[in-house]
């Protein structure tokens, strides 16, 4: 593994999160494109965060929890059972 | 000066599936997910227009979900130390699996590595999880979930990369159960 290689692991959750500098998107892009094995990677590890946000937006809050706070702005809070 | 209120409601799925990661019961997540509103619409004059209400939101839950906890304490866990690295792909990859023909999708459903990531998730140490869930499930930033839980950002970045890696791990550990498998792909 070479030296771009190991700079763009250690940026690799950066740029899947979007939080590198543009100058850092630019370098790790260039890498990934130029090296297969990194951008194989880079794609397991982009469809793990994926993986993780959609199996955990399935629950939704119950429609009472979700009827007691629409009315919370409207009538005196009181404890809901 | 008063906000609207319904600024606040819309996100009520988002504190839900959040509480519940956190508490693993729903009706401690739907409890925790009403003591978040009523101190939010206690305060609401302390919120400032324009700026982030979700972040203000999940401000409030976790600080009531650690002052829970707080009274019921757990064992403390050494997060912050260094772990070891782990990732499914390499380890795939060193089982001498063809993981460099297969999509990311067919990694993951061969394994089954997607069936229980929530259970995967609730078994990490909460401040790992609590990292994970405002960064990969509920899309806030480094610096955002730096404010939220009053942390820096050094360390959002290096409970991040262990959870993920420990989240990894124990999806790793739970594939290794007997359960029927379909047969590898990429073997043709
Ligand atoms: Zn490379």
């Amino acid at each position: 593994m070479g030296d771009h290689c190991e700079q763009t692991m250690r940026n690799l959750s950066g740029y899947i999160d979007r939080e590198l500098s543009d100058a850092d998107v630019r370098q790790v892009k260039a890498h990934l494109d130029d090296c297969p094995p990194c951008d194989k990677v880079f794609e397991f590890q982009a469809e793990m965060k994926r993986l993780v946000r959609k199996e955990c937006c399935t629950d939704d809050a119950p429609a009472r929890l979700r009827e007691w706070v629409r009315q919370l702005a409207t009538e005196k809070p009181k404890p809901a059972g | 000066m008063s906000s609207d209120f319904s600024l606040f409601e819309r996100h009520v799925d988002a504190l839900y599936r959040s509480a519940l990661r956190l508490t693993r019961k729903p009706e401690d997540a739907e409890d925790l997910v009403q003591e978040t509103y009523l101190r939010a619409y206690r305060y609401r004059n302390r919120f400032k227009p324009g700026t982030n209400e979700k972040a203000w939101l999940f401000t409030i839950m976790t600080n009531v979900f650690r002052n829970r906890l707080r009274q019921r304490p757990a064992p403390e866990d050494p997060i912050d130390a260094p772990g070891t690295d782990f990732s499914i792909y390499d380890q795939l990859r060193r089982e001498g699996m063809p993981v460099h023909l297969m999509s990311p999708e067919e990694i993951i459903v061969d394994r089954g590595f997607g069936d229980e990531v929530k259970h995967a998730l609730e078994e990490l140490p909460i401040p790992m999880r609590m990292v994970v869930v405002l960064v990969d499930v509920e899309d806030f930033s480094y610096k955002e979930v730096a404010s939220i839980l009053g942390i820096k950002i050094g360390t959002v970045m290096s409970r991040l990369h262990r959870g993920r890696q420990a989240l990894q791990k124990k999806l790793w550990e739970y594939s290794g159960r007997p359960k029927a498998r379909p047969v590898a792909v990429g073997a043709h």
